[in-house]
């Protein structure tokens, strides 16, 4: 993004009480090979501009893809019209003279390495892992992709804010599929949660080739292994489910504009209130959750949310206790809370609203050993596969792709089809043993999706292994 | 926006070398969004928006290129330009594509539907003024939608629409909801007036006392748009070939002829409504109906060409990801009158929401009950119930514990709004389902 388009757009900002210019670059590049063969290369650009005007008690925005000067007049005079139109009838107004000039930027530190690797390089690479997941004659299906976005930003404002940013991450993911007896098992590469802002080294890192070959032998073994349990137990739950389990059962009931009704008619409320803030004990007390846009590499980490907002890590959670929601800066304002930058946009064609960054549950002091040494019956639960829970983020449901049984302190065979279920209000009380930072992996999924108009946006979960007891196992059918 | 969408195809049919065959799909959207919270406007704009996927091919090899259009000529001519260079320099290095397949035949056409022109003002003040006192949370999507095919052999499709969705819900002071969607051509004031009514009578009815269920078997009456979302979830690889072949349906055992469902139970893709477009992203011509379970039997799959080449089958049509875009369940014989007295003693699903697996190869559902969901007794309203997680089988669902299918089908309008508004639609009845568990 060059100066001189800076110095085109700015000339453009309207005399209003406050207008903001968003300008967002996005570029994708989706290699797949699936079953041998190399799938149509997806090579995607992605350039628009949202103008928001708020105006005499009123609010508008105009999104448009055309960056000629007449293209952004037009989507101005747009974003005027419906300020004026919502003059006092707006759910809220915000108090915009807290909004205050930010400048400053955040570049993900990639080293620019994703274009220097050739797609031949990358597609033939592909290749080889599809050879190792086919590594079995029972394999019924079996694919891997890397997938790469760029995601450049560019905020202006009438308070003379001037906020660059861009964020690149990569998703390699595997697929693999077993069958017996007519039944199929899947493993994949951490249910698709492996996003990471990390250069193209990450993938020689993770060495997907034998990856591969362990995750065809687990999908085998799982499609011979019996049907898991029906009985209330130990559950010792690893990174790759907590990452889901934190996300729809803690970052979404804290999501402030849930907690305010917003999001009632479609991705639902919250069973948090605003009068929880301090006193209400959401965990037990080593349930410690941060809202930290400052952990290198994680999915969401940046410097400046959506509206500009200065971003810093803030406990949500310290000690079992709640201590502030998931609410940006015009949030707050409705409630009184404190705000954390969390106000953001899938994209230039869609408004910021709030939503999680980085939710991190913080590495607690048991290893892995002392977690399942301490277990004389349960369960250890792997990947996510499989994800419900009610409007208000209370009842939920989760399935895995695979269950080990841990019998007397040890690892004691495979189960297919595990599931749980469970209360968010009970479920994090029972959390009795938080993994130390050896066991601590930072995952994120770049699909999370919310809001009207809907939006899918990238998060980060960083967390460890954690132990909870009294769990409601369950298996198939 | 046709005439802008046949100006740059023939600008990029005219710079294509020899044994270069260009495949280009037009996506746009002219939308006004509004978003509503305690029946005021929360977020209120306009998105403009238009995108061109350029897919190259040259000697079997092909190369795809999705690039945002900002509708200005001479700016999209360099970039659509330099972007057909890159494609050029980039395809020698792919391998062949064994699976891929274009349409070489010709079969041009555009449809377009009503040219009167929608108010979002004029809407929005409308629905203002008729949720004034109401705690209505809701979106309004209004405008226009554009769908281009063409191809450098010569073939050129359009389809375009205008169109509202208007998706929201009421809520009582107790946190009780009802949902409710219109989505039309045209803006009929009586019409909406009306289903302000509805959704006050049925207000007054849900405000009543709570009446706790606990988990167990019950009676259940799944309303449409609960139907609805199990049927969703059929098409997360139900009706596609490929998830069959590799396993990856809840019906694979359905297509293998090892399970059926109720007789009276057919499924259809029917694109006769004209909410989809009939042109695939390869220029193939979609059949106006797909038979896919008839009386109870898995008759075919939706495949995509991909699939067709993949598996040695003939294709039909159908897109890569082999879901139904325009899905229609045949009505039954309950009267909508007699829904409660079928009923007798269980519980009046209105809605269902957040559903997944929780045992894909053998179709078992999770998911919870949401807005409207009343116990009946001696088919009689009792109260509304609190939320209550159901797992089951849509073996059971459709299979053997289905009592029956209205004799009313409704068309719902898809309001999602994913990257763009969604063309997709069902027509579906409401189903009586005996033990049906609920879990939690």
């Amino acid at each position: 993004m060059k100066d001189d388009f800076i110095n085109h757009i700015k000339p453009l900002l309207p005399n209003v009480e406050y207008c903001s210019f968003r300008f967002v670059s996005k570029y994708t590049n989706i290699i797949s090979a699936t079953r041998g063969v190399i799938e149509p290369v997806v090579i995607s650009e992605d350039d628009g501009l949202m103008v928001t005007v708020y105006d005499n008690g009123g609010c508008g925005y105009g999104a448009t893809s055309n960056l000629t000067k007449d293209g952004i007049l037009k989507a101005v005079k747009t974003a005027k019209k419906w300020a004026k139109f919502s003059e006092n009838k707006l759910t809220y107004m915000p108090d915009l003279s807290l909004l205050k000039k930010q400048s400053g930027s955040y570049f993900t530190d990639d080293e620019e390495n994703w274009s220097k690797i050739s797609t031949k390089d990358k597609a033939d690479y592909l290749m080889s892992v599809n050879k190792s997941l086919k590594s079995q004659p029972t394999i019924s299906n079996w694919g891997a992709s890397i997938r790469y976005n760029k995601l450049e930003t560019l905020f202006i404002d009438t308070n003379d804010s001037h906020v660059r940013q861009k964020i690149s991450y990569l998703l390699p993911q595997m697929i693999v599929s077993a069958e017996y007896k007519k039944e199929i098992q899947t493993r994949t590469y951490g249910g698709h949660a492996h996003a990471r802002q990390i250069g193209y080294d990450f993938i020689d890192s993770i060495n997907m080739v034998e990856h591969a070959k362990l995750l065809a032998e687990e999908a085998v073994e799982l499609s011979r292994a019996p049907n898991c349990f029906d009985k209330i137990t130990d559950a010792v739950i690893a990174p790759d489910q907590m990452i889901l389990q934190i996300h729809e059962s803690i970052g979404h009931p804290l999501e402030l504009d849930r907690i305010l009704g917003d999001e009632r008619n479609y991705a639902g409320s919250s069973f948090v209130t605003p009068d929880m803030f301090g006193s209400y004990k959401y965990g037990s007390d080593m349930l410690n959750v941060t809202f930290n846009p400052t952990l290198e590499t994680e999915l969401a980490t940046y410097n400046f949310d959506d509206d500009g907002t200065n971003a810093s890590k803030e406990y949500l959670i310290k000690d079992g206790v709640l201590m502030r929601p998931i609410g940006g800066l015009f949030s707050s304002q409705r409630t009184g809370l404190d705000y954390v930058a969390c106000s953001r946009a899938c994209n230039w064609n869609r408004p910021p609203i709030d939503r999680m960054g980085n939710i991190n549950l913080e590495p607690g002091d048991y290893s892995f050993d002392d977690i399942i040494q301490s277990v004389d019956e349960g369960i250890l639960l792997e990947t996510n596969n499989s994800w419900s829970i009610d409007d208000k983020r209370n009842k939920f449901q989760f399935g895995c792709e695979k269950g080990t049984l841990i019998k007397n302190g040890k690892l004691s065979g495979i189960v297919k089809n595990p599931s749980y279920r469970g209360v968010t209000e009970s479920f994090w009380n029972n959390l009795s043993k938080v993994g130390n930072r050896d066991t601590n992996r930072i995952l994120g999924t770049s699909n999370c999706g919310k809001g009207e108009p809907n939006q899918t946006i990238f998060v980060g979960h960083s967390t460890p292994v954690c132990l909870f007891n009294d769990i409601d196992v369950f298996g198939g059918v | 926006m046709k005439s802008y969408f046949q100006k740059i195809s023939d600008y990029l049919f005219n710079s294509l070398g020899s044994n270069e065959i260009l495949i280009l799909n037009f996506d746009a959207e002219q939308t006004d969004f509004v978003r509503f919270n305690h029946a005021k406007i929360r977020q209120a704009g306009n998105v403009n928006q238009a995108t061109l996927t350029l897919s190259l091919v040259y000697k079997r090899k092909s190369l795809n290129s999705i690039i945002r259009l900002s509708l200005d000529y001479e700016k999209d001519t360099v970039l659509l330009l330099r972007t057909l260079y890159y494609l050029r320099r980039e395809i020698p290095e792919l391998p062949q594509d064994p699976y891929l397949m274009y349409e070489r035949n010709l079969n041009s056409f555009d449809i377009e539907t009503n040219n009167q022109s929608l108010d979002s003002f004029i809407i929005t003040n409308s629905i203002l003024e008729g949720c004034h006192s109401l705690d209505m949370v809701g979106i309004l999507s209004t405008g226009r939608i554009m769908k281009g095919f063409s191809n450098s052999l010569g073939q050129f499709n359009w389809h375009e629409s205008q169109s509202f969705n208007f998706d929201w819900s009421m809520y009582t002071d107790t946190g009780k909801a009802i949902k409710q969607n219109y989505s039309d051509q045209i803006w009929n004031q009586n019409t909406f007036s009306s289903l302000l009514e509805e959704c006050k009578q049925k207000l007054n009815v849900i405000d009543n006392q709570e009446q706790t269920i606990k988990p167990g078997e019950y009676r259940v009456y799944l309303s449409p748009s609960a139907l609805n979302e199990i049927v969703d979830m059929l098409s997360w690889g139900g009706f596609s070939y490929k998830a069959n072949k590799i396993g990856s349906s809840p019906l694979h055992f359905m297509m293998k002829g090892e399970k059926k469902f109720n007789k009276i139970v057919s499924f259809t893709e029917d694109l006769t409504n004209g909410i989809s477009p009939k042109f695939h992203s390869d220029g193939f011509i979609k059949p106006d109906t797909t038979e896919l379970i008839i009386n109870g039997e898995y008759k075919s799959s939706l495949i995509s060409p991909r699939s067709a080449l993949e598996y040695s089958v003939n294709h039909n049509a159908a897109e890569y990801y082999e879901s139904p875009v325009s899905i229609n369940l045949k009505e039954g014989a309950i009267e909508n009158n007699d829904i409660l007295k079928t009923l007798k003693d269980g519980i009046y699903i209105s809605n269902l929401w957040y559903l997944n697996f929780s045992d894909l190869n053998n179709g078992r559902v999770t998911g919870l009950t949401r807005f409207g969901c009343f116990k009946v007794s001696n088919g009689e309203y009792q109260g509304p119930i609190n939320t209550m997680r159901f797992d089951e089988t849509v073996y059971n669902i459709f299979g053997d514990k289905l009592i029956g299918l209205t004799n009313n089908k409704q068309l719902l309008i898809d309001s999602s709004t994913y990257e763009e508004r969604s063309t997709h639609s069902s027509s579906i009845p409401g189903a009586i389902v005996e033990d049906f568990k609920m879990t939690l």
